[in-house]
């Protein structure tokens, strides 16, 4: 009797627990879209999404999100441009070529990439990566070394022990029989690895990219400090650029009534990136479980 | 044999980022550090000084350095330099689209005193030998040329009300304007009045709601919090809310004083019983410390702002 009273209470602690979550996603959204959606309604739905001209503080307002969508998309794009060959090819070498004594350093210096906070990397980038910036190429393409050129090589960083984790473990999940099918048939260690192993792993590699998406794109903190925070149309690779995240985080701090509205509309907007982004994920996820 | 070329490979590899590291670090000082820089113009080593303003090429970009839309110190900035224009109603922020954001004094500050070729604008009451404040119109932003007027990129703390102000609101407005009150002003702005009488209660009790800018209410906070621990029968209630909030909050009775950073409109006072100056906060332009400039016009500020001139040669 005693047993079944607790049995019941706890099946309900546990349900009770996997509500929070659910809810918590719940409220977000609630929150995002009746906040949201009524500023993109008044400000013209085409206006906001497409509107190149961000001035909240002149009368009348002008809220377009054109420039920060482009921002986002461009400093992402950068960052898997800086941190997927590195990241894969690192994956690579730890799973198939690492000799034992230095993957056990290898391994926890990824994974401790992974716990640093994003402050610390945006500090390190406006004291280190945006000088060498400035000095290298400010003199023949301007800007001040704050530029898509610096968050990206920043966030190819950042993004990097996601993309070597999950890569990592898609590789080391292949049958070994793969690997020793190729070697059998003459291939060398490198033309297996390469060729038959890596392939084979494509599905959990390109997750890998994904999250590494999701990761560079909800960046906030590191990316603020060495963007430049422009809100204009992006002019060049050495110039600034201001991100989804950084507009609204840039702006709430005194914003009221429509620009206020029109920041958490912005959240919206970024909402709907992650969430394509987190089908994506899925999609693959699924494909994966098919090969 | 693998082994060993991947291990070379990786302790190459690590060597040669140390070596950049170096390098970074190595840079910084000629260029991003001026506040080592600084003792060096009161020794007698003049080759110092006179190294560093040839390093300075008037040839390069100007980065300028803004505050993001909505702070109160950019927009009493960009209306008192000019920055904004205003035509058929209709108000319009000219800060230059290239101009680098950011949200704080700190990310300014940090921005100039690590940019040579950087200006940008912070209040007066946040200078420090990190960075160089410049003078406007030969006039140096001292708070004695803020309070004569001369220094003109400066705006006052105001605080409004309606007439028939409750007693206990009363004793706390002329708490700000006594003595002890202008000393809590003074640690961050400038006080209005430097010869103001001690502060003697009234001993009135009861609740005063104060409600505005964004930019007033931490001073109007601890002069607050200062108040109630004189007169323990009152409780004030501070509201962050934004200048115009405020001000028409005080119209409609919501607040019982307004706070306010810019100027009072001729259509707001007119249904307004009194406004009162508490305090004044001037906005000084700052460039790095190794940047030769010392004085700009006004026109200057403005067309450097507005991204009208973009070399440094065109001001030097």
């Amino acid at each position: 009797m005693k047993k079944q009273l607790i049995e019941s209470v706890m099946k309900y602690i546990f349900m009770l627990a996997a509500t929070v979550s659910i809810l918590a996603v719940a409220l977000i959204c609630a929150f995002l879209f009746i906040n949201g959606v009524p500023a993109m309604h008044e400000i013209g739905f085409f206006n906001f999404l497409l509107g190149r001209v961000w001035a909240p503080s002149d009368t009348p307002q002008v809220f377009g999100i054109f420039p920060m969508i482009l921002g986002s998309i461009y400093i992402t794009a950068g960052a898997i441009i800086v941190g997927v060959p590195i990241g894969v090819l690192t994956a690579i070498f730890m799973a198939k070529f690492c000799p034992p004594i230095l993957y056990r350093y290898l391994k926890p210096a990824t994974q401790l990439l992974a716990g640093i906070p994003s402050i610390v990397y945006g500090f390190f980038g406006l004291i280190v990566i945006v000088p060498m910036v400035r000095e290298t190429f400010g003199i023949t393409f301007g800007g001040n070394g704050q530029s898509i050129f610096t968050a990206s090589i920043l966030l190819g960083i950042m993004i990097l022990p996601t993309i070597i984790g999950v890569s990592e473990a898609a590789i080391r999940a292949v049958p070994e029989s793969y690997y020793e099918a190729a070697v059998a048939m003459g291939a060398s260690h490198e033309r297996s690895v390469f060729f038959v192993v890596t392939p084979a792993a494509g599905s959990g590699i390109m997750t890998s990219i994904i999250l590494g998406v999701g990761r560079a794109i909800g960046e906030t903190m590191a990316v603020i400090l060495v963007a430049g925070n422009q809100a204009r149309m992006p002019t060049g690779l050495f110039r600034g650029v201001r991100t989804l995240t950084a507009n609204i985080v840039m702006e709430m701090g005194y914003a009221a009534e429509l620009h206020r509205e029109a920041l958490i509309a912005t959240g919206v907007v970024l909402f709907v990136f992650i969430l394509i982004i987190n089908v994506l994920f899925n999609l693959m996820k699924k494909r994966g479980q098919q090969l | 044999m693998k082994k060993s070329i991947a291990l070379i490979l990786v302790c190459t590899l690590a060597l040669f980022l140390f070596a950049a590291c170096d390098d970074g670090s190595s840079e910084a000082p000629a260029y991003g550090n001026p506040s080592q820089d600084t003792p060096a113009q009161d020794t007698p080593a003049q080759d110092a000084p006179a190294q560093d303003t040839s390093n300075f090429d008037n040839r390069r970009e100007i980065i300028v350095v803004s505050r993001e839309s909505g702070s109160g110190t950019r927009g009493a900035f960009v209306e008192l330099t000019g920055v904004e224009v205003s035509a058929d109603g209709n108000t319009t922020d000219m800060t230059s689209p290239e101009a680098v954001i950011g949200n704080n004094t700190n990310a300014i500050m940090t921005n100039v005193s690590g940019d040579l070729y950087a200006i940008g604008y912070i209040s007066t009451g946040s200078i420090d030998n990190s960075i160089k404040a410049v003078n406007i119109d030969g006039v140096e932003p001292t708070p004695a040329n803020i309070l004569a007027g001369n220094y003109k990129i400066a705006r006052p703390f105001i605080v409004v009300t309606m007439d028939g102000l409750s007693p206990v609101a009363q004793d706390f407005l002329s708490f700000i304007m006594s003595q002890e009150g202008q000393e809590i002003v003074a640690d961050r702005y400038i006080p209005v009045d430097q010869s103001a009488p001690a502060f003697e209660s009234n001993r009135a009790t009861g609740t005063v709601v104060v409600g505005g800018s964004t930019s007033v209410s931490p001073v109007v906070e601890r002069l607050a919090e200062a108040y109630q621990e004189i007169n323990t029968g009152a409780n004030i209630e501070v509201h962050a809310t934004g200048s115009g909030a405020g001000i028409t909050g005080a119209i409609d009775g919501v607040v019982d004083i307004g706070m306010s950073s810019r100027n009072i409109r001729d259509s707001e006072m007119e249904n307004l019983y009194q406004q009162i100056t508490i305090a004044m906060d001037g906005i000084a332009v700052i460039v790095n410390n190794d940047n030769p400039l010392t004085n700009l016009t006004m026109e200057e500020v403005r067309e450097i702002f507005t991204g009208e001139k973009t070399r440094w040669s065109d001001v030097h």
